[in-house]
């Protein structure tokens, strides 16, 4: 019967007030789905593979963290039962300064054997969103991390000096949200010569002599993978029992000590979710009680022309549905205007501050659908209590 | 075909204490009568008629409409007897300010299980009785109070129901528009239906049907 512009223009500012509300809470939502998906990346990489270095302390970082991981002990590792492949690894701080070793978004170079497939469940394979992805037998090329590019605005084709090196950019990797972003992946043997080179240590023990040493020799640690059908922290523990001086991650132990490192992040996304929620959602609730009480008089004459609380709770109902999606598509779309807005910025810093996932913005939707249902509802119940002629008294 | 019994109705004051309005008002209408109810301001005039049509609970006494008594039938109920027994016009004419004259005209027939081509047939043709077919698609922000009141009407009559209830119909009124309203309450009565206006100008409709004073929440007749 109201037509649809009318409706509109006469809704226009509780649509505003919804959308401002369901805007509010998708931007907060959508930091902390950025937070999540960075925790649960993390989870998936570590609990994808057991990680082994070498006994002591290396030059290794992340999960290779530890000593020197020999070619024997790879050969050992690789022979445990349930074993399913071993690959090995050299993984080193991009700027090994202290000050870049206390950060928790440190860049690291990542050199990988790439005569051997990756050994993560998790990630069989790095997804590309341009370019290539290392191949057996590259020399001096690598593959970077979606914010590693980003903040350096580098492309493939581009040229990367690292130590004094030159490497060609032969591919870039989607953005992923956890530790890979911020990766420079190379050839092992690249690597390797980058760690010398970062070493002083290291290059004074080869130039002695006094270690029987080869470049196979240089690893930080590996990725191993496990037979199907094996439990990986019972594969990890064997590893742990039958080859000596290495350093082995169970990765359930791993993936509680990665949890519990992260527990002020899981703390803050629980912290912006009830901040979303409430703010969002009495913004909400509110604009949609006060534009069904501000109308009073309206539904007060309805009544006094037959309309029974049934009939008049369907019609409010009806109007909070229209109104609360059209303002929750508002604010979702001004969320996204929002954000994009704020992640061009911070995107010049390798950064990305919002994930608005399809679940969130769904999830949005229904949220602010079904609460302006319910704030509707009660607003029809508190004005059904007032008597008709009351209600026209009100609202005059 | 309206009966109402002993009438109890009161307010509280700011103070907290009760001030009856109505006590113990019987008024009876019949079919193709009138009863203009006169009162000075604040005597409970209007507190009578929203009673008379259900539109607020009495403490006490009964209201019945075709012999069947309504005060005391659930809140659904009551909007269900409204709605089949009962038009209103009001003195601020109370149409709903996002409708277009036509649509608060057909209004009146969606809570009655009617509307559709029908509806909008019957509302044209009472807009048009009353000189508003040009007017039909206008806001009430639109129109004149004049037109405002005469689309009231329509909406009050448009279901016909037996018992048209009044609130100061002409008090917002010029008096062309005035007796446009007051000579249509006639035909109302004419056509056999019971009205019941509530006015402080009881005059303009002497000769009409019976007069009662609302005095101290009693209604006394005074005439006709």
């Amino acid at each position: 019967m109201l037509r649809h512009g009318e409706r509109i223009r006469r809704y226009a500012f509780t649509i505003v007030g919804v959308a401002i509300g369901v805007a509010g809470l998708v931007a907060l939502g959508a930091m902390s789905e950025r937070i999540v998906r960075f925790i649960d990346g993390g989870d998936r990489f570590v609990l994808g593979q057991i990680s082994v270095a070498g006994r002591g302390m290396g030059m290794g970082t992340g999960f290779t963290a530890g000593g020197l991981l020999s070619a024997a002990s790879i050969r050992a590792v690789a022979a445990v039962p349930g074993v399913a492949g071993v690959q090995a690894q050299v993984m080193l701080p991009l700027n090994p300064s202290v000050s870049q070793f206390m950060t928790l978004t440190q860049e690291l170079i990542l050199g990988l054997d790439l005569s051997v497939p990756m050994s993560n469940r998790s990630f069989p394979s790095l997804p590309v969103q341009a370019g290539r992805p290392l191949r057996d037998g590259d020399r001096q090329v690598a593959v970077l991390g979606a914010s590693f590019a980003a903040s350096r605005g580098l492309r493939v084709g581009d040229t990367l000096p690292l130590d004094g090196q030159r490497f060609t950019i032969v591919g870039v990797l989607e953005r992923t949200l956890t530790a890979p972003d911020r990766f420079a992946i190379v050839p092992i043997a690249d690597a390797r010569s980058l760690w010398v080179a970062k070493d002083p240590l290291l290059r004074m023990a080869l130039a002695s002599g006094g270690l029987a040493l080869t470049a196979s020799d240089l690893n930080t640690g590996a990725a191993v993978g496990w037979r199907d059908g094996e439990d990986p922290d019972a594969v990890a523990l064997r590893i742990r029992e039958r080859v000596a001086d290495v350093n082995v991650q169970i990765p359930s132990e791993l993936s509680r000590l990665l949890r519990s490192s992260t527990a002020f992040f899981a703390a803050l996304i629980v912290g912006i979710a009830v901040l979303g929620l409430v703010i969002g959602g009495l913004s909400l609730a509110n604009t949609v009680t006060a534009a069904v009480f501000e109308r009073i008089r309206d539904f007060g004459v309805k009544r006094a022309l037959g309309a029974t609380d049934v009939q008049l709770g369907r019609e409010i109902l009806g109007e909070a549905v229209v109104v609360t999606l059209t303002g929750g598509a508002l604010g979702i779309a001004l969320a996204l205007a929002l954000g994009g807005s704020v992640q061009l910025y911070v995107a010049r810093l390798g950064q990305q501050l919002f994930l608005f996932s399809p679940r969130l913005l769904a999830g949005a939707l229904v949220f602010s659908v079904l609460l302006g249902a319910v704030a509707a509802t009660y607003a029809t119940v508190r004005i059904v209590r007032v008597s008709p002629a009351e209600a026209i008294r009100r609202g005059a | 075909m309206l009966l109402a019994e002993g009438i109890w109705k009161s307010f509280r004051a700011p103070s907290g204490a009760m001030i009856p309005v109505l006590r113990g008002v019987d008024l009876r209408v019949g079919r193709g009568e009138l009863a203009v109810i006169a009162g000075a301001s604040g005597s409970g005039k209007s507190t009578l008629l929203n009673v008379l049509g259900l539109l607020e609970d009495a403490e006490a006494g009964d209201v019945m409409y075709g012999g069947r008594a309504v005060g005391g039938l659930s809140r659904s109920a009551k909007s269900r007897a409204r709605g089949q027994f009962v038009g209103f016009v009001f003195q601020s004419f109370l149409l709903l300010p996002a409708l277009t004259a036509i649509e608060n005209v057909v209004l009146a027939a969606r809570y009655v299980g009617q509307g559709g081509p029908a509806a909008r047939r019957r509302a044209d043709g009472l807009l048009e009785e009353f000189g508003l077919s040009d007017r039909r698609d206008h806001y009430p922000a639109q129109l004149s109070g004049g037109e405002q009141q005469r689309v009231a009407f329509c909406r009050a009559v448009f279901n016909d129901p037996p018992v048209l209830l009044a609130d100061e119909p002409t008090g917002n009124l010029d008096d062309a528009n005035g007796r446009v309203i007051l000579e249509a309450l006639r035909r109302r009565v004419a056509e056999g239906r019971a009205v019941v206006v509530v006015t402080h100008r009881p005059e303009a409709l002497a000769g009409t049907g019976s007069i009662y004073q609302l005095q101290e929440g009693i209604v006394r007749r005074e005439g006709v």
